[in-house]
């Protein structure tokens, strides 16, 4: 259709006025005012021309003076030139060595993170204790030395040579001694570089000095045999072992190595040979070695030289003079009945004795050469290095310092002014000693005594070497520049002996270039470099000879039986006259390490104590003295008095008490200062060693000091959480100990299983674990590894009193008790372990133990997931149950609803709150995080997440190399630092699998699968090799 | 049902004292310290927010304590309000009348006392949101409806935007009637809140209708909200929380607390604002019945637990009840017990169901005895649960309390305002009680005889039937 229609726009176009038609010849109706605003009259406008200007310019100098505040520079690249061996976010490892133990250094970024075994390492095989664990956090303890010190002020360590070298150019002049002061040194370089500086300065001595010595065997072999060595022990090669209060698997010499060799013994591998070694413990303190021993006998410290004798009578048939029963009947009988077994056992035996006492190890001596047990289960011939302290020589030391023939005491690694027995003794004889140099890291008890500190590098700064067994040569590298302006000792010592070798690393070099790389059939840079990615050398072993003890015993027996007598004269809890054992415990040894808050956390294996020592006093004696539950007592021997709380400890022998090392430092930086008290002053010097056993009084002082404990109920009430046999049993019959007579649990699903035996498939992975009861001693250094690992806060005393404690994995500890007078047993554990029925006990110290690791189980039918309302914790289909941090709100439904009670919970945010300044509360330490894991905020829950960094690190690793990932090739922390290996982690799919195998054994059960949770942790039954005939 | 010689007017007058008077000094001593309370809650609840829940006594073991059972005891005294407003109203029970105001309003006010329990007991309660089913940037992240923490989540917000909304329909024509009395701001104001009621007959006829369709809604929820609650516990793996019975239980305990709480707050309210033409004898003894019964049936239940823990056969389960009425918490059991189930057998006697001073002291006993027996089913379950080695005992700390009396210092100062400003007897449903248009003057027509003897008769049939008139004016006519 033709369109014609017209548009217009108002009335004016339509009509066409003639204003309209005027108007429309522009292109704007009505002008612009450009000229009047051009013009001067645009001032008089509304937003005049010099107004906006004035706005403009101010706007620009608003913004601009805005953006002169400083905004903090974050500095993302952390390297300026980046080393080439350096990639960010992928771990370096370096070998190194910790106390003798070869070691791997994780270093991420350039900060070491993780300490971890080296697999190959002679001792501990990859196993590691919690000390090694715990030591990488020292590196970044913000209580360190940052500078060298020079008359109590911070100085350079130019002015500190300066100074050092003119005084002992006036002390060696003056012919006055210099002393070495050092703790055992078995680097073969450090020892190299301490004869040179003796060299130089011939008026200088080395005096070794352990706080917690081994003199009493040292001197002993020396006597019995012409060997001041200490002996390389193989308890792998006895079947039946006696040790008389050594802790060899915890604090005795080499508790890492012994703990392999041990467990090797005890394992599965070695019960399904129906093979088993047995151990008996006499002790008269319950030690974590007491805890797994077979049987275990409370004797008193005044019984243990008399029981050796009679031990000795029994087994040679002969009888020293003096001799006579032991006053507790039952330690009596077992004497005998283990000296049978013992012989029966000839060559494959072997005695051990905690004690330090010469004559007393002169006697464990004539024992074993009576079993046979040198060239064997003894090896003098590549003695152990560990420990060569002489306690005479530091006794002697003080008393030539106390007469001013000392004119320089030079302090390495050895802190007198707290663990020698008499403090003001070292005090007055160092007021009369012209220059002490402290190469501490710490202003530690003698530091502070020191007029020169030259503080020491932390050992992963350092340059060295170490030989913990003859022929057994380990490495240490640095791992990072230091990080303060310290200097390792022995350069310190190079320096002032003017030595040739202007550094250590050199004098290290050529040490090895002209001695100790040729061991290891290697040479030159290459064979060094060699050594620096394997970490150590190793000699091929001297063939152990056999030594024939052949000493007339009669005058040590009698210096044995007349100290025993003195010791256990007059003492009756009646007259509040007791006998006192000094002892280490597992975490703080003998206290050097105290400022380290992952070691002040690490609960005691036995007490389950954290943070503090204490007074352990058998249950019965407590009762009898009327205390309380940590009750403080004053305890006073030697002339030293301490007040601390008293500890029921089940197994403590009665009228006996112990006391552990260790604590009560007061110069040990924040986190150590003032945790517990000093027993090293009940230590006395008695016949050239220290004796670490006294007649203590005690008086009770009406206060109580509550202890932090992390289990504070003993006994598993009967309960299938923990099973037991006996080996006898478990040579019949495998499954013995399991309960399961009416067959396996049975699995219930609400659904129909679709794929094969299960709801959720688990296409590739099934990720389980297998733990051993029987190989775990409990001695806690996966709890440690597992917080290096997993960044797990440190919470201190007070909450672990609360009992807040936030380690992911757990070592439960039960005592059980033999049936006596009207206490019932259970009917299955035969054992008496009910809280009602233990109240009715009367005797605590025949008490069996049982070691637990708990961690998340990661149950398939996981009931902490159902119960979370936002999902904050799901299960993953690798079979493991996860928690995402982020979506958590903190209900805790999940952690009451978990039947293992091992979930954890941030009840305040320990990074970031004043309030725990013991562990993360500032950046310096937080380098220490592993930056694979997140730190969690307050009010979120966290628990063991079965290390799932390191399992997608290894998937991924394997899927990069185009391969799958093999069984081992992951490892968990706990399990990595195990030594005892009670630990096995792998994919349940893969029917090779380590730990597949594990999990057929028929020692296998399942913690609460009557609960149909369906745990992903199997545990293997605990067996003790009880012995036919029942010796406590 | 109500005093002697009411007529509407005097209802309203004698209703409305306190709303359009300044208070009395009771008023304001009963404030001051309930303000402190909530002072104290504030302070507590502040270093709570700030510092973590490690303020509280919890543990590694013991998750939950005062805190849920706070929760849950708020959570059951608001039943009473619920069921006294709906259940009562469904089944015709018109003594309701004078007391469903307050209990609806203390309904109102414990279920906001039970959800600051909620949040406060998160640790990260800034994230509270997260429980609820809100779309977000992560896509099909949902909340986990086999929780029963988010069916709680959903059964207290239904709970209460419900007995919100029902005490806010019944008050209208309360509010409409201090309007129409007042004057200047406050007219405005309760002009604003009376939603413009005309009080003609068809707003008349449409607030009876809502009534009853929300008294028909929330009907199911006194059943249903405690239901869920006691899911808390009763879907969980824990011994003594495992246990089917916990639904009826609960709902019988929520009951049995809701009435005592009712008394409380109700013989003293009655007293302070001289309320006793509106709450009578009658009244008292009735709820005075109900907590006898309910009483009983959570005494029933008790025994029944016990029971069933040892006809399990279940170690575990066996164990906890024989730890709550043994282990370390034996006090707090035989607390509950003695609060909960021998005390309230009291009321078997009417001369003590009469009593006024004896009923509000064992108001007070069975509030505190229910809130042991929250304590005891949380704290002595989770405390010593399956593997002893986690075994632990709890011990509050003072923040804990301080929550705790703060919360009852909350509770009672929005109570304290709400009598102030609304009137705390339902004005509206009281005048329904005086079923004619006034008994008096029905009493005076007959008096007079203007009435047939028949009707006569009738009309006090009625009254015995249905109403607490003195029957001894009418013997003589």
């Amino acid at each position: 259709m033709d369109s014609n229609k017209k548009y217009w726009k108002g009335l004016e176009e339509l009509n066409r006025t003639p204003e309209f038609v005027e108007k429309n010849k522009h292109e704007f109706a009505e002008p612009i005012p450009i000229e009047e605003v051009l013009s001067g009259g645009g001032l008089s406008a509304k937003t005049p021309r010099r107004d906006f200007l004035k706005a403009l310019g101010f706007g620009m100098g608003a913004v601009t003076l805005a953006a002169c505040q400083k905004v903090p520079v974050h500095k993302s690249i952390p390297y300026l030139i980046k080393p080439e061996e350096v990639t960010p976010g992928v771990a370096n490892y370096y070998t190194s060595t910790f106390e003798g133990n070869a070691i791997l250094v994780k270093t991420r970024e350039g900060r070491p993170i993780k300490v971890e075994g080296n697999p190959n390492d002679l001792l501990g095989k990859g196993g590691l204790s919690a000390q090694a664990q715990a030591s990488v956090l020292d590196l970044y303890d913000t209580n360190r030395i940052q500078d060298p010190m020079l008359n109590g002020s911070t100085s350079g360590w130019a002015q500190v040579d300066a100074f050092v070298k003119s005084e002992l150019a006036a002390i060696a002049a003056a012919g006055k001694t210099i002393s070495i002061v050092s703790a055992t040194k078995s680097s073969p370089s450090t020892q190299a570089v301490i004869a040179e500086f003796i060299t130089k300065y011939p008026t200088a001595k080395h005096v070794v000095y352990d706080a917690v010595s081994y003199t009493g065997i040292i001197k002993a072999n020396q006597n019995s045999f012409g060997k001041a060595v200490l002996p390389h022990y193989n308890f792998d090669k006895a079947d039946v072992i006696v040790s008389f209060g050594a802790d060899f698997l915890g604090t005795w010499i080499s508790g890492e190595e012994f703990t392999r060799q041990y467990v090797s013994n005890r394992n599965a591998k070695s019960l399904e040979e129906k093979k088993m070694s047995r151990h008996i413990q006499f002790e008269s303190g319950m030690s974590m070695t007491g805890t797994n021993a077979d049987v275990r006998v409370a004797i008193k410290p005044s019984e243990e030289g008399p029981a050796l004798v009679n031990l000795y009578n029994a087994i040679s048939g002969t009888t020293l003079p003096g001799s006579k029963k032991l006053t507790t009947a039952n330690a009596d009988k077992a004497i005998a009945l283990v000296a049978k077994e013992l012989a029966a056992a000839k060559g494959r035996a072997l005695v051990v004795c905690g004690s330090n006492d010469v004559a007393t190890q002169v006697l464990v001596n004539a024992i074993n050469s009576l079993l046979g047990s040198y060239g064997t289960t003894i090896d003098l011939d590549n003695p152990s290095r560990q420990y060569a302290g002489n306690d005479s020589a530091i006794v002697e030391f003080i008393a030539a310092a106390k007469r001013g023939d000392v004119g320089a005491a030079i302090f390495l690694d050895a802190n007198p002014a707290y663990d020698y027995h008499s403090t003001a003794a070292v005090k007055d004889a160092l007021k009369k000693v012209r220059l002490k140099v402290s190469f501490s890291d710490h202003a530690d008890e003698t530091a502070t005594l020191c007029n020169v500190v030259a503080p020491n590098h932390h050992y992963l700064e350092s340059w060295g070497d170490d030989s913990a067994i003859e022929g057994y040569y380990t490495v240490v590298q640095p791992a990072i520049n230091p990080v303060y302006n310290t200097r390792q000792a022995e350069t310190s010592l190079l320096v002032w002996s003017d030595n040739a070798a202007k550094d250590y690393y050199t004098f290290v070099r050529n040490n090895w270039n002209t001695t100790l790389l040729a061991i290891g059939g290697l040479s030159g840079q290459p064979g060094w470099e060699t050594l620096l990615q394997t970490g150590f050398v190793k000699a091929a072993p001297k063939a152990a000879g056999t030594y024939n003890f052949n000493l007339d015993l009669n005058a040590v027996a009698q210096t044995i039986l007349s100290q025993s007598a003195k010791l256990g004269e007059g003492v009756s809890l009646a007259g509040k006259k007791v006998e006192l054992q000094v002892y280490q415990n597992n975490a703080m040894r003998d206290g050097k390490r105290s400022n380290n808050p992952w070691l002040q956390e690490l609960p005691d294996p036995v007490s389950k104590v954290t943070w503090d020592n204490f007074v352990a006093m058998a249950p019965s004696d407590v009762k009898k003295l009327g205390l309380d539950e940590f009750a403080v007592v004053k305890v006073t021997a030697n002339g030293y008095t301490v007040e601390l709380p008293v500890l029921s400890q089940p197994g403590q022998a009665p009228d006996t008490i112990s006391i552990a090392v260790g604590y009560g430092r007061t110069a040990a930086g924040k986190v150590g200062d003032n945790v517990g008290k000093n027993a090293f002053p009940f230590y006395s010097f008695l016949n050239g060693t220290f004796q670490t056993t006294a007649q203590a009084t005690i008086e009770t002082t009406g206060d109580t000091f509550p202890l932090s404990q992390t289990q504070t109920h003993h006994s598993y009430e009967g309960r299938t959480v923990i099973r037991e046999t006996t080996f006898a049993e478990y040579k019949k019959n495998p499954e013995a100990g399991k309960g399961e007579e009416e067959g396996e649990h049975k699995k219930y699903d609400l659904w129909e299983n679709t794929n094969n035996d299960r709801i959720h498939a688990r296409p590739v992975y099934d990720w389980v674990m297998a733990i051993d009861l029987n190989a775990c001693t409990g001695c806690g250094a996966c709890v440690v590894a597992c917080s290096a690992e997993n960044n797990v806060p440190v919470v201190g005393k007070e909450e672990v009193g609360r009992r807040r404690e936030m380690h992911w994995i757990r070592i439960d500890r039960y005592y059980s008790f033999a049936e006596n007078g009207t206490a019932k047993a259970d009917e299955r554990t035969g054992m008496v372990t009910k809280e009602k029925e233990i109240a009715k006990l009367e005797d605590f110290s025949n008490v069996t133990v049982v070691h637990q690791p708990m961690l998340c189980q990661h149950c398939d039918h996981a009931p902490c997931e159902t119960v979370c309302p936002v999902l904050a914790t799901v299960h993953s289909s690798e079979g493991l149950n996860q928690m995402a941090y982020n979506r958590c709100v903190g209900t805790r439904y999940c952690a009451n609803n978990c039947p293992y009670k091992v979930r954890r919970f941030n009840w305040f945010n320990y990074w970031n709150d004043s309030r725990f300044d013991n562990y993360l509360n500032n950046e310096h330490t937080q380098l220490v995080l592993n930056p694979d894991v997140t730190t969690r905020f307050r009010g979120v829950m966290e628990k063991c997440s079965m290390c799932v960094q390191r399992i997608q690190a290894g998937k991924l690793k394997a899927k990069m190399e185009k391969r799958p990932l093999q069984d081992g090739e992951v490892k968990m922390a706990c399990q990595q630092t195990c030594s005892a290996n009670a630990i096995i982690f792998g994919n349940r799919n893969d029917k090779n699998s380590e730990v597949y195998k594990a999990l057929q054994s028929e020692r296998t059960y399942y913690v609460l699968e009557e609960l149909n949770v369906q745990p992903g942790i199997g545990y293997q039954v605990k067996v003790r090799n009880t012995g036919t005939e029942s010796l406590a | 049902m109500t005093g002697k010689d009411m007529t509407y007017a005097r209802i309203t007058n004698e209703i409305l004292l306190p709303v359009e008077n300044k208070p009395n000094k009771a008023w304001w001593i009963g404030f001051i310290v309930s303000a402190l309370g909530a002072m104290l809650w504030v302070v507590s609840i502040s270093l709570t927010f700030w510092y973590g829940l490690g303020e509280w006594g919890l543990n590694k073991t013991v998750g939950w304590a005062w805190d849920i059972t706070g929760f849950v005891w708020w959570v059951g005294i608001g039943h009473a309000g619920t069921l006294i407003s709906a259940v009562l109203l469904v089944f015709s029970q018109n003594w309701r009348n004078s007391i469903n105001r307050s209990a609806e309003a203390m309904t109102i006010f414990a279920v906001i006392c039970a959800a600051t329990y909620i949040v406060a007991h998160m640790g990260r309660p800034w994230l509270a949101y997260f429980t609820l089913p809100l779309p977000n940037q992560y896509g099909s992240l949902w909340v986990n409806w086999n929780s029963a923490l988010m069916m709680d989540v959903f059964a207290i917000s239904t709970y209460f935007s419900v007995s919100l909304l029902f005490w806010y329909t019944g008050l209208l024509p309360d509010i409409a009637s201090i309007r129409d009395r007042a004057k200047g701001l406050r007219r405005r104001i309760y002009s604003i809140l009376s939603f413009g009621w005309t009080g003609s007959l068809k707003t008349w006829q449409r607030f009876e209708t809502v009534s009853l369709i929300l008294a028909g809604i929330s009907t199911p929820l006194v059943l249903s909200v405690h239901t869920i609650v006691s899911f808390d516990f009763a879907t969980s793996l824990e011994p003594g929380w495992h246990t089917t019975i916990f639904p009826p239980y609960f709902v019988a305990g929520a009951i049995f607390s809701g009435f005592a709480m009712v008394q409380t707050l109700l013989l003293v309210t009655r007293k302070v604002l001289g309320l006793e033409n509106y709450i009578t004898m009658f009244h008292i003894e009735s709820m005075n019945k109900i907590i006898l019964l309910t009483g009983s049936i959570v005494g029933v239940a008790y025994i029944t637990e016990f029971f069933i823990a040892w006809y399990s056969g279940v170690e575990y389960e066996q164990y906890a009840f024989i730890n709550r009425a043994t282990g370390p918490y034996w006090w707090a059991y035989w607390s509950m017990m003695s609060c909960n189930v021998i005390s309230p057998q009291l009321f078997w006697s009417s001369k003590l169901r009469r009593n006024i001073p004896f009923s509000w002291a064992l108001s007070i006993v069975v509030n505190i005895g229910m809130w042991f027996e929250r304590f005891v089913i949380i704290v002595t379950s989770l405390h010593r649960d399956y593997i002893p080695s986690s075994w632990a005992m709890f011990y509050p700390t003072w923040v804990d309390v301080g929550v705790f009396i703060g919360s009852i210092g909350v509770f009672f100062t929005l109570f304290l305002l709400f009598i102030r400003v609304l009137p705390s007897v339902a004005i509206a449903e009281v005048k329904l009680l005086l079923k004619t248009a006034s008994e008096q003057a029905k009493l005076k027509q007959i008096k007079e005889g203007h009435l047939e003897p028949a009707e006569v008769q009738y009309y006090k049939e009625s009254l015995t039937k249905y109403d607490s008139v003195d029957m001894a004016d009418y013997e003589k006519v």
